[in-house]
């Protein structure tokens, strides 16, 4: 079962290649009441501990498959289950420290029976739409 | 497969009223063992919400699902899905990807038992009136729904109104078609007359008398039985239950009324949508008399 935030504890942790840490990892889930067709993302910014990654900097694994952002608005074809997580994969040398982390992730979904003029989000902006906002969790620990 | 022979107005629920729960402390079967407890022997899914591995559920899923049918004596109703035409940012999908995502869903329906469609329309502006090419992607499915005895329903939720546009064009093309295979479902939030103060209230809103659902009765294949507020002595504060459930029993109508709750707080922590479901279904029940 997931856990109730959007942002998962579990996941959390450092990529390692080759025996060292070449960026880490944030597990998500969708908190709309249905899964997405991946083209539907609207994938935003992601900070930890106030540092700012741009959306570009994001790779989203969902179904074992990376897709970058750019390649998540082709993939109208493939679909993230609201019972799954999509893991979000930052390159950072080294990862993050050791210790406790404060993690924001913004993203929301588009749908094609809302009004277009409340279908909007705003993806590098901080306001919440009926559809979307940004997620946070504190404290997170990279063991 | 399960059975329930009683004619009239029948209670049901729609799965979508646990979004705050499912997948995270209910299973579907737990879902499934909270209908059977009040009674209720129809349910409405959400195709790609409830649906292991939407779009290609594989048939280990399919055959417990109807494992599942069978040991909570439910009948599958309605099946919820989306016709996505936004789905990819830059463009809308042609006519013939929409309909080829229409039918792929009509398909899946028919495997899993289901006669009645909750087919969502993609929508161009805030009246919700659906993209321009809407008839020409039903027409491109019907020959499908026919044979596999499907019915397509757009579900036609508040602020429309039963006599408005929206439902001339639908019944219009209906008549037009003469077709058995699309027709209506009605959200029972066009019948709401009580707001709270201060409520905001959509400005293209007007509340629909309960005898204007007559003259579509015979299109409509199920409906939302939509609720807000359920007292403690069991009655919906907002909309006129007891009225409208006489209206459809007094003109013969027959199927389905799939409880559906969409209040906010069904997202606090802790809350527990069975109870509202439960209190919805002692009103349903007696008003039924079932």
């Amino acid at each position: 079962m997931l856990e109730a935030d959007v942002i998962q504890y579990r996941g959390f942790r450092n990529i390692e290649r080759d025996g060292k840490a070449v960026g880490f990892q944030i597990c998500v889930r969708s908190d709309y009441y249905r899964g997405v067709w991946l083209s539907q993302l609207r994938p935003g910014k992601v900070v930890v501990d106030g540092v700012t990654y741009p959306k570009e900097d994001v790779i989203w694994e969902i179904n074992g498959k990376d897709h970058t952002v750019a390649e998540l608005a082709e993939a109208g074809g493939e679909f993230w289950r609201i019972t799954d997580v999509a893991t979000l994969k930052i390159m950072k040398d080294g990862g993050l420290s050791q210790g406790f982390h404060d993690v924001s992730v913004r993203f929301a979904a588009s749908c094609s029976y809302m009004p277009p003029f409340l279908d909007q989000f705003d993806e590098d902006g901080d306001d919440r739409s009926f559809n979307g906002g940004t997620y946070t969790r504190k404290n997170m620990i990279i063991v | 497969m399960y059975q329930y022979d009683r004619k009239g107005p029948k209670r049901g629920v729609a799965l979508y009223s646990y979004s705050a729960e499912f997948g995270l402390t209910k299973t579907l079967e737990d879902c499934f063992e909270d209908v059977h407890d009040m009674g209720a022997h129809g349910i409405e899914i959400l195709a790609n919400t409830h649906i292991a591995n939407y779009p290609y559920p594989t048939d280990e899923w399919v055959e417990n699902w109807f494992r599942l049918c069978d040991k909570y004596e439910v009948v599958p109703v309605e099946y919820g899905n989306w016709i996505d035409s936004h789905v990819l940012g830059d463009r809308d999908l042609t006519t013939e990807e929409s309909v080829a995502m229409l039918s792929r869903d009509i398909r899946l329906a028919h495997r899993l038992g289901f006669t009645v469609m909750r087919t969502k329309m993609p929508v161009i502006n805030d009246l919700l009136e659906p993209v321009k090419n809407w008839r020409e992607i039903i027409k491109g499915a019907l020959p499908l729904a026919e044979q596999l005895n499907i019915k397509m329903c757009p579900e036609i939720h508040t602020p429309s109104n039963l006599k408005g546009k929206l439902v001339t064009d639908f019944v219009d093309f209906i008549k037009e078609t003469g077709t058995k295979h699309f027709g209506l479902n009605i959200d029972f939030s066009v019948f709401r007359t009580e707001f709270k103060e201060g409520e905001w209230v959509d400005p293209n809103y007007t509340p629909n008398a309960p005898e204007d659902i007559i003259p579509l009765l015979p299109y409509i294949y199920c409906c939302h039985a939509k609720f807000i507020n359920m007292s403690e002595d069991f009655r919906e504060t907002t909309i006129p239950y007891p009225e409208i459930i006489k209206v459809m029993q007094e003109n013969g109508w027959d199927g389905y009324l799939l409880s559906e709750y969409e209040g906010a707080d069904k997202y606090d922590p802790g809350y527990e949508v069975g109870q509202t479901l439960r209190r919805h279904h002692v009103m349903l029940k007696n008003l039924l008399g079932d």
